[in-house]
């Protein structure tokens, strides 16, 4: 469970936060979803960068968007140059990469850029949603 | 080649010294075994030399005189073959026997152990270049076992955890098929292994493992089988060729994207395995260096300049060609023709 609560009100109900899963796998998205749920978030899919683009410059997700999770092996626009354009366009939305293939080089040069976490598959899901509490609050934080 | 450009050999023994010969000349265009002769039918070298179609008979003699043999390599290690085949051989045939021919059955055998070892130390280095498409293929369904079974601990729905339960399984599944399909590429080809191999099921075998070498994102797949394409040979090394080709044609297209078309063709009895890729093409002057060893146009330490070499040296021993078109910017194109397999390596029997 989250420590911190943002307390946004979506479609009425309580909710702990928005997340967008950016992964080409159905799964993938669908076990994520599945565990972020549980402790209240709303999550939001996409397949793949460009999609995820598309969904963050959509309607209210740009202002409400609180966590971005994203794959890194992934068609169209891959991860790497999703999270390229997170950190440049939207420095505020907290990034977390969800891989299935740990390299270090990588998650250096990624928390370099500002993502917060680098988490490699198949993380347990307390871990997970830990991850995105820790994410929101550091979003919280810096807005102060 | 000429018929009269070929030197005509008859081999006499069918040990695994006869055995070996078979193996080699066969695949020399510039060689025909006119037959090969044993006292004991069931010899290894005349079992091997009926696969290939290449005649076989235990009449020394006419073996000797009647087919044109111009050199006579004798195997026997016997002292009375020796002596027969000087008073007996044919005026214009050489013989090569005693020392002669057990030195040159070693040098046959020694190269076709290093010819099987470069095979293999480029398949396996190639394997470590899979490391990344292995972690992606194995950790995605560990992900989705690991939150159902998360979710199994808690869920109260029977309906649920059934349906959870079964998507565990075939997850299960998915991830055992990856160390299936890796074991059986990185395997050593086992020997003397020719088969007629239907080639459009190699072709996928190909291509689910070529995805671990390179990531197919961003290309599109065209598959034109025709069905019943079948070529003789051995099907673990067809397999290597396969997986070469393609792994090329993907990585020419890595930044792009592009389209992969992959084609066999039936035609006259010959079948052609057509692999093109829409990627950045090989420049004119490089596409005779392509299949030299040690030629790679990878970072140092990410190819191992074998690759296409060895991809020739199978075809080659296959007794198919292979044809390349490239133009820079646009693709290349890499055509395999076999001979129909039906008829491969026929000779006449006696």
């Amino acid at each position: 469970m989250s420590e911190f609560k943002s307390g946004f009100f979506v479609g009425g109900e309580a909710c702990e936060g928005r997340v967008l899963v950016v992964d080409d796998e159905p799964d993938i998205r669908k076990v994520v979803k599945m565990t972020l749920q549980k402790a209240g978030y709303e999550v939001l899919e996409a397949e793949n960068g460009e999609k995820a683009i598309e969904v963050i410059n959509s309607g209210e997700n740009r202002l409400l968007l609180d966590v971005v999770i994203c794959d890194i092996r992934m068609p169209k626009i891959n991860g790497a140059e999703a999270v390229a354009y997170f950190r440049s366009n939207y420095p505020r939305v907290p990034l977390i990469v969800l891989t299935g293939f740990p390299d270090t080089d990588m998650a250096t040069s990624f928390l370099r850029q500002g993502v917060v976490d680098y988490l490699v598959k198949p993380v347990e899901g307390e871990k997970l949603r830990a991850a995105v509490a820790r994410a929101i609050e550091q979003r919280e934080l810096a807005r102060l | 080649m000429e018929p009269s450009d070929q030197t005509k050999i008859a081999i006499l023994g069918a040990g695994r010294g006869g055995r070996a010969l078979v193996d080699l000349l066969h695949h020399v265009p510039s060689i025909k075994i006119v037959g090969i002769a044993d006292r004991n039918p069931a010899a290894p070298g005349l079992e091997r030399a009926r696969e290939l179609g290449i005649s076989v008979t235990t009449d020394v003699p006419d073996l000797i005189s009647n087919h044109g043999a111009g050199l006579i390599l004798d195997v026997t290690g016997d002292p009375k073959m020796e002596t027969y085949l000087h008073a007996h051989k044919p005026p214009a045939a050489d013989i090569l026997g005693g020392s002669a021919s057990h030195l040159l059955w070693t040098l046959i055998q020694h190269e076709s152990k290093l010819e099987a070892e470069l095979l293999q130390s480029e398949k396996l280095a190639g394997i470590g270049s899979f490391a990344a498409g292995i972690a992606h293929d194995i950790n995605n369904p560990l992900q989705l076992i690991l939150g159902l079974a998360e979710n199994l601990t808690e869920e109260r729905d029977l309906t649920a955890v059934h349906e959870q339960a079964h998507e565990i399984i075939e997850a299960v599944k998915r991830t055992s098929a990856i160390c299936r399909d890796l074991t059986r590429y990185s395997r050593r080809a086992s020997p003397h292994e020719d088969i007629l191999v239907p080639v459009n099921g190699k072709l996928d075998e190909a291509l689910k493992i070529a995805r671990y070498a390179s990531s197919f994102h961003d290309i599109e797949m065209i598959k034109q089988y025709q069905p019943d394409a079948a070529v003789k040979g051995n099907p673990d090394e067809l397999l290597h060729v396969l997986v070469n080709l393609i792994t090329n044609a993907v990585h020419a297209m890595e930044h792009s994207g592009g389209t992969l078309t992959i084609e066999t063709i039936v035609h006259d009895g010959q079948v052609d395995i057509r692999i093109s890729d829409t990627g950045s093409g090989i420049a004119p002057d490089k596409i005779p260096e392509i299949f030299e060893p040690f030629f790679t146009t990878k970072a140092p330490g990410k190819g191992t300049g074998l690759g296409l070499y060895n991809v020739k040296t199978i075809v080659n021993k296959m007794h198919g060609t292979i044809a390349v078109d490239s133009r820079i910017g646009q693709g290349t194109t890499f055509t395999l023709t076999f001979p129909n397999a039906e008829t491969a390596g026929q000779g006449s029997l006696l």
